[in-house]
């Protein structure tokens, strides 16, 4: 089920608001559970299984290694769960991309499985990773197979992130409130989410549908898909973890941010602070640094970063152009720490164009699924080919389009958030900005509506995750 | 307001929001059709183990999926207001141009063709000169050919939208069957000849086009008609694709003691006799289906009182419907062709070609998208 979907809207989260705030304390997080799988179980009924089977490892196992802690054998219960876990996003997500380059490579005929992608699967084995391991590093297990599971399961955060850590809600999951202001909060952030991901995030995918589509391609046009690719996928993907958080607010948790203005770096190390927090940390915590971080010699820590790359570009997806476009970032941020980042530190404008390229260029290859199409797109961008700069159809579309441009161009950039704080905190305008925020709320709210009622196009961004 | 009350009133209109609209989907009743669409509105999908267990590929006929995407949207409460609405910020807020390429100006919608398609023309062009050789060149006849200009050629390029070459356009088609005689129709037309709401043309408005078409293949047309007016709120097929609402628009159609005398045959349905205008279709989903039934691939119109003892074979798309009962005075038999829908083999089976005009009458739009042509 979608945020962006009139099922869940004025289906699923009027009835499970409603639930949740009749039923004692004790029975809200059976509620969450509850209502989570019923939500992950609409995207595909046989897959809910395979999570619960996850989960119920995962509580297994955490409990084994708080009882032996101490002992060596905790570390092979961890190794274990992990393997145990991992196995299942390697079969469900990756099987049939090793057999397919095994074919290709061997010249081997062996079929592919053609397994179906459970939704999800790559945030909830990450938390679930990260609960045994915090145990491990002497968090405390969780002892309410209940509450570790609608941990895992809670549909905020399910199919799109941000990835929850354990050791950040562990608490929460059994002591948490609620109030008015926790409740406007997350409705206003996820209205918000919700209008980053309809009103903008569909536009630029359908701009962005509209130059691939053309027959007959410009440079600008190339320019034209970059921008509005990278702008779906920044607002599509923050715009849901505005409203997981906002949704956590709802029902009383605190998730940590995800995304914090990433267009706005100065290096691919800054960007990486700010795009995707959530598995950035992740990967730092569970991955980087268990491998020995820094704190190695420089040959070491190159593998070790180059590995935390190669990694985080898999994990978006089974497929070269992911795994191009984690290692890219990866060469990137070398480059910047051996070489780059003191000259980048010179000139702000050189590094914003610097990063604004790097940035355009990677999600070309992030969305296009073939590297030799991604390639070609790129080299439109510079002209190869002898392609026509521009055309009467690329200026209709900018034109068409230009309102919904500078909107995106705008919103991701820290300005509308500026203005606004500045807004409510002066004292005349915050009487003002206090009455206009819930109208602001409710005509966002019956636009989007709108939107989706009349819905040509809805995409889903996180299927091949 | 202060910031408590902010959050109480933040809290409580997201809530009157959400349940208000969900106590709405609840019990308001469910539409049918949705008229302003012309299309039925989805029915509750089917709820059964089988269809809540698809996925992968098969996701998309599953319970869920049909719910989603088309139950949930096509039942919700006011959506005509809020497909109002989302034309509105499109156009107002959001200035877009367009929608999926459907344009409209002072309240008439059209739909960009901004590309000439070589291979539908070269598909159209290998149809049609399959029927000339197989039917036609033997018996030494010259076919006549008309192009209907769709109303981007009136709209696109004066006002800003993508636009096609149109006069190159049928300059490319007419060299591709060079053994027509071109008949001109373009010039005569302009964009008040079209429903506003719709693709096909007025019927009231094409008597010159029947004096063209008539005068160009030899005849003398005289014809004068009744216009009678139907009584139905007539909605085009740009009804539900437009950026912005438009208004209903009323069906004139023609008529005289001549026209009321005609048999037309329905030869697809086995030779059933039906009429020149179906009044039970005229208040159906699609009322510009009053002409001639709708989209039959064979039909016949023998006129006892007709001036001349000539005979027209027409091959046409829609827009020969409301067209061809103007010019039933003109010919004894009229017999018209569609072959989108069945091969021309089959449809000119016991078609006599001997003391026979032979018409090609297209419109731009199934010309240039003519893989359905058979």
């Amino acid at each position: 089920m979608l945020f962006s979907s009139i099922s869940f809207l004025f289906y699923f989260l009027p009835a499970i608001i409603l639930l949740y705030y009749i039923v004692p304390f004790k029975l809200k997080n059976t509620v969450l559970l509850a209502f989570s799988l019923f939500f992950y179980a609409w995207g595909g009924v046989k897959y809910a299984g395979l999570m619960i089977i996850a989960i119920i490892l995962g509580y297994i196992f955490g409990l084994l290694i708080e009882k032996f802690r101490e002992k060596k054998i905790a570390k092979l219960f961890v190794g274990l769960a992990v393997a145990c876990i991992i196995s299942f996003m390697l079969y469900f997500k990756y099987m049939d991309f090793f057999i397919d380059n095994f074919n290709k490579v061997l010249g081997t005929e062996i079929p592919l499985l053609k397994i179906v992608l459970p939704i999800g699967i790559s945030f909830y084995t990450f938390q679930i990773i990260s609960y045994v391991v915090d145990v491990y590093r002497g968090e405390k297990a969780q002892k309410n197979p209940i509450n570790l599971a609608a941990y895992v399961a809670m549909f905020p955060q399910l199919i799109a992130g941000p990835i929850v850590r354990y050791h950040d809600v562990a608490l929460q999951l059994e002591h948490r409130e609620h109030s008015f202001e926790m409740f406007s909060a997350g409705a206003r952030r996820f209205v918000i989410g919700l209008a980053k991901k309809v009103l903008i995030a569909n536009s630029m995918y359908d701009l962005s549908e509209i130059m691939y589509a053309a027959e007959e391609k410009t440079v600008l046009m190339y320019w034209i898909y970059a921008i509005s690719v990278a702008l779906y996928i920044y607002f599509d993907f923050s715009g849901y973890s505005d409203m997981a958080i906002g949704l956590g607010k709802v029902f009383g948790f605190h998730f940590l941010e995800n995304f914090n203005y990433p267009f706005i770096s100065k290096s691919a190390t800054e960007f990486w602070r700010r795009w995707h927090m959530s598995l950035g940390s992740w990967f730092r915590d569970y991955l980087y640094i268990p491998l020995g971080g820094n704190r190695v010699s420089k040959g070491r820590h190159i593998i070790n970063i180059f590995a935390v790359w190669l990694f985080t570009g898999f994990w978006h997806g089974a497929s070269w152009n992911f795994i191009l476009w984690g290692v890219f970032f990866g060469v990137l941020l070398l480059i910047e720490k051996f070489w780059l980042l003191k000259a980048l530190n010179k000139s702000v404008v050189l590094s914003r164009f610097y990063i604004l390229l790097a940035a355009l260029l990677s999600f070309v290859v992030f969305q296009i699924p073939t590297l030799t199409e991604a390639f070609s797109y790129i080299g439109g961008m510079f002209g190869a080919g002898g392609i026509a700069f521009s055309s009467a159809e690329t200026l209709y579309h900018l034109k068409s389009y230009a309102v919904l441009l500078v909107m995106a161009l705008v919103g991701a950039t820290p300005v509308v958030k500026t203005l606004a704080s500045k807004f409510s905190e002066s004292k005349k305008l915050g009487k003002i900005a206090n009455v206009l925020e819930p109208i602001m709320i409710v005509v966002l709210f019956f636009v989007v509506t709108a939107f989706l009622v009349d819905s040509s196009s809805n995409p889903f961004l996180y299927f091949r995750f | 307001m202060n910031t408590k009350i902010k959050n109480i009133v933040n809290a409580v209109v997201f809530c009157v929001a959400v349940f208000g609209f969900a106590l709405l989907c609840l019990v308001l009743p469910k539409p049918e059709f949705l008229d302003s669409e012309r299309r039925p509105a989805a029915a509750f999908p089917t709820l059964s183990l089988e269809s809540i267990m698809k996925d992968g590929l098969e996701y998309g006929d599953s319970f869920m999926k049909q719910f989603d995407d088309k139950y949930t949207p096509d039942n919700f409460p006011f959506r005509d207001f809020f497909r109002n609405l989302k034309s509105f910020v499109n156009t107002n807020v959001f200035n877009k141009s367009d929608k999926d390429g459907v344009y409209v100006v002072d309240g008439v919608a059209a739909e960009m063709q901004e590309q000439i398609r070589e291979d539908q023309i070269a598909h159209a062009a290998d149809r049609l000169t399959f029927i000339y050789e197989k039917y036609l060149k033997d018996k030494g006849i010259k076919p006549y050919m008309a192009i209907i200009p769709d109303k981007g050629y009136f709209l696109s390029e004066a006002n800003g939208y993508l636009s096609m070459d149109y006069d190159e356009f049928i300059a490319e088609m007419l060299a591709s069957v060079e053994f027509m005689e071109y008949i001109n129709i373009k010039d005569s037309l302009e964009v008040g000849d079209f429903y506003a709401s719709d693709t096909h043309w007025r019927q009231e408005q094409i008597v010159k086009i029947a004096e063209i078409l008539v005068n160009g293949m030899g005849g003398k047309y005289d014809s004068k008609f009744e216009k009678k007016e139907l009584d139905v709120d007539f909605y085009g097929v740009y009804a539900g694709r437009a950026p912005k609402p438009l208004d209903a628009e009323t069906i004139y159609y023609l008529t005289n003691g001549n026209l009321e005398n005609v048999k037309v045959i329905d030869w697809e349905n086995g030779g059933k006799e039906i009429s020149l205008y179906d009044m039970e279709k005229a208040h159906g989903k699609d009322a510009y289906d009053m002409f001639l039934s709708g989209e039959l691939s064979k039909v016949t119109i023998e006129n006892p009182n007709a001036k001349t003892d000539r005979e027209l074979v027409v091959f046409r798309d829609s827009y020969g419907r409301s067209l061809l009962p103007l010019m039933v005075e003109d010919y004894a038999k009229i017999t018209i062709i569609d072959i989108r829908y069945q091969i021309p083999q089959i449809l000119l089976m016991g078609v006599n070609f001997e003391n026979a005009d032979v018409l090609f009458l297209y419109s731009t739009l199934i010309l240039n998208n003519s893989s359905e042509l058979k």
